[in-house]
Parts: structure tokens; sequence; C-alpha cells
């Protein structure tokens, strides 16, 4: 006795596909938004890095310790639109602004305590906490919300 | 019709063309080409032999008086002008010199009327035509002592400025001592007592700073990569004094300026972090102007740190 399975498999993949795609595209979105998310946590980590790098000449000379420079925050602040930069085409607001919005601290003496984590520095630190709007448009697809807010954050000191 | 299609496409493409022009140069009879003259080899410049760049330039010639002492020297400013210079003469008190009269801001003189010493310095722009001399400067560099009756009314310590002649050059003049090559300020030599004086042998200790004028540090913290410079210090009874040279005597950086300097400092960089529990210094071996033979130690204990992620 022989079967016909070929209209059996065409009626499950008419019923399967759009589950597929769904699941496709849920897929690739997912994966595009990590992708940003690193490099916006990537951009956070070096502008607090070459913040760190700022330090008040002055001091140095007097007292032979380091300590951040008065305007550490102003540039991790500048460093990190300006690598955000590259990733700015996925992202829902201007670098500008969300650099500008950004919850930027320097601890210019050690050991401080930050207000905002309660962490502890032993070290002079640049720490940045900020919110990253991002486009995703395959979530909308999905009826999932359009953008999709990550928030960043780093800290870096010398040691 | 296929052949009338080609005729048209045909006329079409011959239509709009135009006659190429191009000759045979050799074959046409036009005028030869004139033979290439050899453009002569722009006349090599010659520099003068000891010639630098100028990165300090001359202010003002100063006389401070402190107590019995009184010091001729000259100040500069950090600035290039963008004109060279070399030393053509450096003379001792009272001698004469054959660019006597010949700087812009003239040589002093003693109270007893003798020169002052000094070092003479030429100026140099650089033309198209090559190092052209356009100055020549007197660095004053001395110091008198007056006897022991004239120390009881000593003026006050003030230094005063004699402003330089009225040349318009002195105030662009370019110039710079040899200390100054690596753009660093000359220091005001240490006044050098000519006349009897008590005798009194001062304590001196020395040490590293971190500037010119910085104060002595036992300890420095210094950023991975970052060049730093290293002065080493030198106090009478806690009085800076001159340094005559400076030696390392033992140093881990991974760049280091000199081995041994005079007034410039150490300049080192670190490119390494230290192993757990290992402690990096840089030891100096000093000798000042007013103890030649005196030799110092200095030690600063050095921390490398480099900018890291706090996890």
């Amino acid at each position: 006795m022989m079967h016909d399975d070929g209209g059996t498999a065409a009626v499950t993949t008419l019923v399967m596909l759009p589950l597929l795609l769904v699941v496709l595209a849920g897929a690739l979105e997912f994966g595009a938004l990590r992708a940003v998310a690193y490099r916006a946590a990537a951009a956070a980590d070096l502008a607090t890095i070459v913040a760190v790098n700022d330090q008040d000449q002055t001091v140095l000379e007097r007292t032979g310790t380091l300590r951040l420079a008065a305007g550490a925050a102003d540039t991790a602040r500048e460093y990190f639109a300006r690598n955000l930069n590259p990733t700015a085409s996925a992202l829902a607001v201007g670098v500008a602004d969300i650099a500008a919005s950004a919850d930027i601290a320097s601890f210019p003496t050690a050991p401080a305590i930050d207000p905002r984590t309660g962490a502890r520095y032993d070290r002079p630190t640049v720490r940045l906490i900020a919110t990253v709007p991002v486009k995703t448009p395959g979530f909308a697809v999905l009826l999932l919300p359009a953008v999709t807010t990550i928030t960043v954050r780093a800290a870096s000191s010398p040691r | 019709m296929k052949r009338l299609a080609a005729a048209l496409l045909l006329a079409t493409a011959l239509v709009p063309a135009n006659a190429a022009y191009a000759r045979e140069p050799f074959e046409d009879g036009s005028p030869p080409v004139p033979p290439i003259v050899p453009i002569p080899d722009p006349v090599a410049f010659v520099v003068p032999a000891g010639l630098y760049y100028v990165t300090d330039t001359y202010v003002a010639d100063v006389v401070a008086t402190s107590d019995a002492t009184t010091t001729y020297s000259t100040t500069t400013v950090h600035e290039s002008t963008g004109t060279y210079a070399r030393v053509v003469d450096s003379i001792g008190t009272g001698a004469a010199s054959a660019f006597d009269g010949t700087a812009f801001n003239g040589r002093g003189s003693l109270t007893d009327g003798r020169a002052l010493a000094g070092t003479y310095y030429e100026n140099f722009v650089l033309t198209s035509d090559g190092y052209v001399p356009v100055s020549i400067v007197f660095f004053q560099d001395d110091s008198e002592t007056r006897r022991r009756r004239a120390l009881s009314s000593p003026p006050p310590a003030t230094p005063t400025p004699t402003a330089p002649t009225a040349t318009p050059a002195a105030t662009t003049a370019p110039v710079v001592g040899p200390s100054t090559l690596r753009g660093f300020p000359t220091p005001t030599p240490f006044p050098r007592p000519q006349g009897p004086s008590t005798p009194v042998a001062p304590t001196l200790r020395a040490g590293i700073a971190l500037a010119p004028d910085g104060p002595a540090l036992a300890t420095a913290e210094v950023l991975r990569g970052r060049l730093i410079h290293f002065w080493p210090r030198a106090f009478a009874n806690d009085v800076a004094v001159a340094i005559r040279s400076w030696r390392l005597l033992s140093a881990q950086p991974d760049y280091a300026s000199a081995a041994a300097g005079g007034v410039e400092p150490l300049a080192a960089q670190w490119l390494r972090m230290p192993a757990p529990d290992v402690r990096w210094s840089l030891r100096f071996e000093i000798f000042t102007e007013i103890a030649p033979t005196e030799r110092l130690e200095a030690e600063i204990a050095i921390t490398v740190r480099s900018p890291a992620l706090i996890d």
C-alpha cells in the first residue's frame, strides 16, 4: 500500500513557515542588538580609560601622586561620543545626546565611594553609566518595541 | 533592411567623428626642440658649525642682589621664533672678546669695572640663501661678593631686570644657552663667592623632583608609557643650589634620555609593569656647584600604573 506524503509536507511547510520566519527575524534582530550593545560597552570602556589618562600635572609635580585632572569627566564624555559615532546609524538618538545624558562621575582622589553604585574606589576613578536607545526594526515587525534601550557601565582607574 | 540599418549605424558613428591631430615630431620639419639646459644645482647651504634651533628666547639681563652677593644672569622665555643660534665665544670675568661691542644687549661689568663673564651667541635666520646671521647677544653669567663692611646695610634682595638696548632685535632675538637646547629653562647660576667670606660648611642634601622648582619627592606614581622628567635637586641648608652634574646609579626604565647630565633633567619612560612585590626606583649621584667634589645621592621610588577597567 503506498501513501503520497507530498501533500502533507506542503501543508506542514505552509503552516510552519510563518513561525520559522518569526523565529529567524527575532534571532537576527537580537544578534544585531547584541552587537550594538557590545560596541556601546566598548565605547564606554575606552572613554573612561582615556579619561583616566588625563592627570593633573601640577599635583603630580607637587606630591608625586596621580590625581585626575579637573576635566576628566568632560574628557570621558567627549570620547564616549566619539567612540559611539561608528554605531550612530543603529541608534535611535544622536550620539551627542546620548553622551550628554550619560551619568559620568570623576573621583579624583581615593579612596572614594560612588554615591550611585555604592562601589568603593581605591584609586582615582572615572565612572560612566549611560542609556543607549537602539533601533530594533526587526522587533517592530514582531509587534515588539521598535526601540530597545540598553544600559552600559564602565569605570577605570590607574592600577 | 539589415543593410539599411547597418548603413545608418555606420553613418551615425562617422558623422560626429573629428579628425585626430597627430604628428611625428621628427618628420614634419617643425622647429627643433631646444636643448635642455641643465639647471645648476642650488648653492648648497653652508650650515655654520654648532648651529641649533632656538627654543628659548632672550628676554632681559638680570642683576639680583642677595645679602653680599650680586648675581648677573639672563632670563629667557620658552618660545621658538623659527631662528637658529650658535655659541661664538665663552669668556671669563674681565677677559676681552672679539665680540665685545657687537652684542645688541651689550656686556656689563662688575662694580670694580671688570667685564662680566658669559657667552656670546650669534643668531641666524634661514633664508633661501642659507643661514643669515642677524644679531649677536651676550648671556651674562657672573657674580660678585662685597666685603664684610658692606654687609652692614645690605640692599633688599630684589632682582632688577635691566632693559635690553633699544635695538629692535632685542625683543625678538632668539637665543638659548647650551643648557636650553632641549627646551628647559636656563637655571639661575648659584652665586660663586669671589671675595673673602667666612667659611661655612653648609648642610647639603639632594633629592629628586618632577619639576625644576618642585619639591624633592621620595616616591612618584607614573603612568605607563608616559615620558616623565626627573630633576635632580640639591639644597644647602634647605636652600636650592645649582646642580653641576648628575649620574644614574641604578634605574629600570624602558627609556632613559641619558645616563648622566648637568642642569637638564632625566626623561624616563616605563613601558612594562613591575612584577608583584618588585619595587622600582631611580638612584642618582649628584654634584653641586658649591661643593663640586662632594658626592650626594638621591633616590626616588617609582610606582608604574596603567589605566585599567574596574570590574
